[in-house]
């Protein structure tokens, strides 16, 4: 797999997201404002992320891999963070502080098996 | 006072299990149970004579994995029940998968969750049962009758 730019920016927004949400655990908060902002950027990433891979798509840089097991990582990894957010503003609690932490490294796995799609790299 | 007034059971128990660090363990057993269905789907559906016996415990695991966060998330003695079989299965099927797929590495090709004990998934296949089980024995329904019950508080937690 290339490690590219989408990979790097995505990289660091999960893992700060992820570093955000367990620390605001750490510090017995309940999900605020910049948990729950740290999760939607993640999202707001995703969403970048496929616009980005559609221009790619046209524009003579196919995925290498299958494209639909792409778009189906794709779209299961953008109910991730929405499912999360969910699931976690139901209790105010730290511990949903940890399911909104669970969404970075969740994205951080998943772009990474679509990033290996995308250059054809492995199987499923 | 309302410590003798006998609150429902089967309420106190529910909001209980399902409240705190069991809203983790959900979480990441729905997690589990999204993307074993998503990847059973694909192999049975792209290749399934590759390896069917393989393919066919991947989608097992993933019904596994469904009923264990739904019934973990349910309230009540029914679904406490369904949640301990089901976790009580994921345990030996990632002990046996593991142990087989190491064993007989035709049978079982490095592509299911519990293929050598979970390895592709950070070993949380291994992990999550035993917290799983750990978790339901720490809230049993009798032991939180007692508590609801007890006139006396217990000082012991």
């Amino acid at each position: 797999m290339i490690v590219d730019g989408f990979f790097l920016a995505g990289a660091i927004i999960c893992l700060l997201s992820m570093l955000i949400c367990v620390g605001a655990a750490i510090l017995r908060q309940p999900p605020n404002d910049i948990t729950i902002i740290s999760v939607a950027v993640v999202e707001l990433f995703l969403v970048v992320y496929a616009i980005a891979a559609v221009v790619r798509q046209l524009s003579g840089e196919p995925v290498l891999g299958e494209p639909w097991e792409f778009w189906g990582y794709f779209l299961t990894a953008l109910l991730v963070p929405i499912g999360a957010f969910w699931w976690a503003i139901l209790e105010r609690s730290r511990w949903s502080n940890i399911v909104l932490g669970a969404v970075g490294i969740t994205i951080l796995v998943m772009l990474f098996r679509m990033e290996q799609i995308w250059d054809g790299v492995a199987g499923l | 006072m309302s410590l003798t007034s006998p609150r429902p059971p089967e309420a106190a128990e529910g909001r209980d299990r399902t409240s705190g660090p069991g809203r983790l363990l959900i979480a990441v057993y729905g997690i589990f149970a999204v993307s074993s269905t998503a990847r059973a789907s694909y192999q049975i559906l792209t290749k399934f004579g590759e390896a069917p016996v393989a393919y066919l415990l991947s989608a097992f695991a993933a019904v596994v994995y469904i009923v264990a966060t739904v019934s973990l998330a349910r309230p009540g003695g029914t679904a406490y029940r369904v949640s301990v079989v089901a976790v009580l299965v994921e345990l030996i099927g990632v002990l046996a998968v593991g142990a087989f797929s190491i064993f007989d590495a035709q049978v079982f090709p490095n592509d299911t969750v519990w293929s050598a004990f979970g390895q592709g998934y950070g070993f949380v296949p291994l992990v999550l049962p035993i917290l799983g089980l750990w978790w339901l024995y720490r809230h049993r329904p009798s032991a939180l009758d007692r508590m609801t019950i007890d006139v006396e508080p217990r000082r012991t937690r």
